[in-house]
């Protein structure tokens, strides 16, 4: 029966916000924005980019029997046509008639001193600069005249790895997603915690503006329902991160088609696991702060001026991002990771600038873990009493000393 | 057996004592009126009863002992300060809130029909509450009170915003659950409708009884002794037993002497050829006893 009762208030609590045009906004609004703004780029990009061909002139056999193999790199990045021409003079006139927008020049002893020239009037974009080296590239390794070392070099390819003195962490250049995710992850807290925490505040407020209160406090318990709006708010920000997460795939599995970079994208299990140790007490605490102010106001307008209040400290770990990337393990960056509030952005952002010792990120999933069990004692008291003060508002003190009794 | 036993039950709100050594009970198959003046502390008995807070001192049974949360299934409120869930479609937050009274969601709905058929709301169930009138609102209120037939049942004011054919209808329906068994508290400013359903009374001024008992005793009790009388005629001047004759709007006032009866003072009537179409003792309306009483008290004040 009274999880049943518990049941329904989740239920109710959920559709009641999940079922709003409101929601759909906020919901649609971040990914439509950077879907907005990735076009832009994209529009912007592919109208800059010159698919004229480009030159070269060799002069050191390296390229005599040129071979190349396709390395488009989908749409936005096309595939640009190398032209040899025997002299310089020559490609000088193609260049100046602009048959070609640029052109290379391999002197003789280019196997020895890997150094060439370009000739432009308009430099040429890295894209085509890069295809251009790894053209050379190819045809170097099947160039006779090379020292066998640099050639190794060449065939295994430029991939640096970064690892931690204690070897617990490893960043190689091609994951670059692991110093982004533990940033965007916590972006994307805020943005999910302070809508659905707006969410729980706003219900709370609204039932004791209309009253429906007292005719919910007759069938249930304080608990029963401060625990049910709070799960149902948590499932509510949950389906907000899902379907952006969703997004996210999605976008990677199209982007992945014209940037295949982002097809190595992928995320080990246990930095997944911590992610979600840190974010879900963090979100249960912060909810349950969000309902407790929406139990003692009285009006919505004011408990919106006091959880802004609140939200500050939760994203000032961004405005100190410089000091605490600079320093990730110095005093401020530490004092931050321990207080409640700042803990969950600041925690991940040492994570993705350093290596954070086991040790301390179970003491901040403690910490934090206790400070949601706190926070929802405190709004079940705050809730009881908040109740029975129609149109007078409640002090924390109040709410300690009562609680005392 | 009694619904509800309050015993000697005080509350303090503040300074003020809002609710001060107040003891009374309700019993099955009544509708109990629970009156007094703004601020006497009608709400706050109401709120201790239903457990939303407790009592300084003094001991509340309901249901035959304390308060507890399967009880809450079988009491229906609806409070003074009207509230539904604006936002949502009229059936969805009817059925929510009855589903917080333990009913299973598919039979809370069913019942839903009825009610909201008998109440003229099934064509406005998939309407937002916001967007329904006030007296809807209150019909959509009652029915989150009576849905899941409670064995208690407590009203405050149940009759605001109703159109005449409505108050019909929700008076019906009291009298309806009163006839059930059920325990009924009403607490009204609405005097003619107390005397029309109330089977006892409790009047509270400054947290305190005042006057309790059926609503006969207590008329009885404040009954003067004048005597209503419509002639077809007119009265003669003076009547044996009378002091004095009041006339008024076609009927008479007979204000009686010390030891006068009044079934003497009809045979006299009578007697002389005088046709009578009404004769009867007169009680006074409880609007002015409530008036009376609460002057009173405020008069026991200032002294």
């Amino acid at each position: 029966m009274i999880m049943s009762k518990l049941w329904h208030i989740i239920k109710h609590e959920y559709t009641r916000h999940v079922f709003r045009k409101r929601f759909l906004f906020s919901l649609l609004s971040p990914p439509l924005a950077v879907i907005a703004m990735v076009g832009v780029a994209l529009l912007v990009g592919t109208f800059s980019t010159d698919t004229t061909p480009v030159g070269y002139v060799d002069h050191s056999d390296v390229l005599d029997n040129p071979v190349r193999q396709d390395v488009s790199n989908g749409v936005f990045d096309p595939m640009i046509e190398f032209q040899p021409y025997q002299e310089e003079d020559q490609a000088q006139a193609a260049l100046e008639s602009s048959q070609i927008q640029a052109y290379y020049v391999l002197p003789e002893d280019y196997p020895q001193t890997l150094n060439v020239e370009l000739v432009y009037q308009e430099e040429p974009g890295t894209s085509i600069q890069s295809q251009f080296s790894d053209f050379i590239r190819q045809n170097l390794m099947a160039f006779e005249n090379l020292d066998p070392a640099v050639k190794e070099r060449l065939s295994e390819g430029s991939l640096v790895t970064m690892a931690a003195l204690d070897g617990s962490r490893e960043m190689r250049e091609d994951q670059w997603y692991l110093i982004f995710t533990p940033l965007i992850a916590g972006i994307m807290f805020i943005l999910v915690v302070m809508t659905s925490g707006g969410y729980l505040m706003q219900a709370v407020v609204e039932e004791k503006e209309n009253r429906t209160m007292e005719i919910v406090i007759t069938s249930v318990t304080p608990n029963q329902l401060m625990t049910g709006k709070i799960i149902g708010n948590i499932a509510v920000g949950l389906t907000q991160l899902v379907i952006w997460l969703v997004f996210g795939w999605i976008g990677l599995t199209v982007g992945g088609q014209f940037w295949p970079v982002l097809q190595d994208f992928s995320l080990p299990t246990n930095f997944i696991v911590v992610l979600l140790l840190i974010l879900l007490p963090s979100f249960v605490m912060i909810a349950a702060l969000m309902a407790a102010i929406g139990s003692t106001m009285t009006e919505m307008r004011e408990a919106q001026q006091i959880s802004g209040m609140f939200s500050l400290p939760i994203t000032i770990p961004f405005y100190l991002s410089s000091t605490i990337m600079m320093n990730p393990n110095g005093l401020l960056a530490m004092v931050l990771s321990y207080f409640p509030l700042t803990s969950p952005v600041t925690i991940l952002m040492r994570m993705a600038f350093t290596v954070v010792p086991a040790w301390q990120i179970a003491l901040n999933i403690a910490i934090l873990v206790i400070f949601a069990l706190f926070a929802i004692w405190f709004a079940g008291r705050a809730f009881r009493m908040g109740m029975l003060q129609y149109g007078k508002k409640l002090s924390i003190k109040e709410i300690f000393r009562k609680s005392v009794q | 057996m009694s619904i509800i036993n309050v015993s000697n039950i005080s509350k303090r709100l503040g300074n003020t004592r809002a609710v001060d050594d107040l003891s009374f009970e309700v019993r099955p198959g009544e509708i109990f009126g629970l009156l007094g003046p703004n601020g006497a502390g009608k709400t706050t008995t109401i709120r201790m009863i239903l457990d939303i807070f407790k009592p300084d001192s003094g001991e509340i049974s309901v249901l035959d002992g304390p308060m507890t949360e399967e009880k809450k299934n079988h009491i229906g409120y609806l409070p003074e300060e009207r509230g539904l869930y604006q936002d949502i479609p009229l059936d969805r937050c009817l059925t929510f809130l009855a589903t917080l009274k333990g009913m299973d969601e598919t039979i809370a709905s069913a019942e839903l029909q009825e009610y909201m058929k008998r109440f003229d709301l099934y064509e406005y169930r998939e309407k937002k509450v916001k967007e329904l009138s006030k007296g809807m609102q209150q019909k959509a209120q009652l029915i989150a009170t009576l849905i899941h037939d409670p064995e208690l049942v407590i009203i405050d004011e149940p009759f605001t915003s109703l159109d005449p054919v409505n108050t019909e209808m929700v008076k019906d329906l009291l009298e309806m659950k009163r006839n059930e068994g059920k325990a009924i508290i009403m607490s009204t400013h609405q005097m003619n409708q107390v005397e029309e359903l109330c089977d006892r009374i409790l009047l509270i001024d400054h947290g305190q009884r005042v006057l309790y008992g059926t609503l006969p005793e207590i008329q009885s009790h404040f009954s003067s002794r004048d005597i209503m009388v419509t002639p077809l005629s007119t009265l003669p001047d003076s009547i044996e037993g009378v002091s004095e004759i009041r006339k008024l709007n076609g009927r008479y006032r007979l204000v009686l002497e010390e030891h006068a009866e009044p079934n003497k003072i009809l045979r006299n009537l009578i007697n002389q050829g005088i046709e009578l179409t009404k004769f009867e003792i007169a009680v006074p309306p409880l609007n002015e006893i409530f008036i009376k009483v609460v002057r009173e008290q405020k008069g026991d004040d200032h002294v």
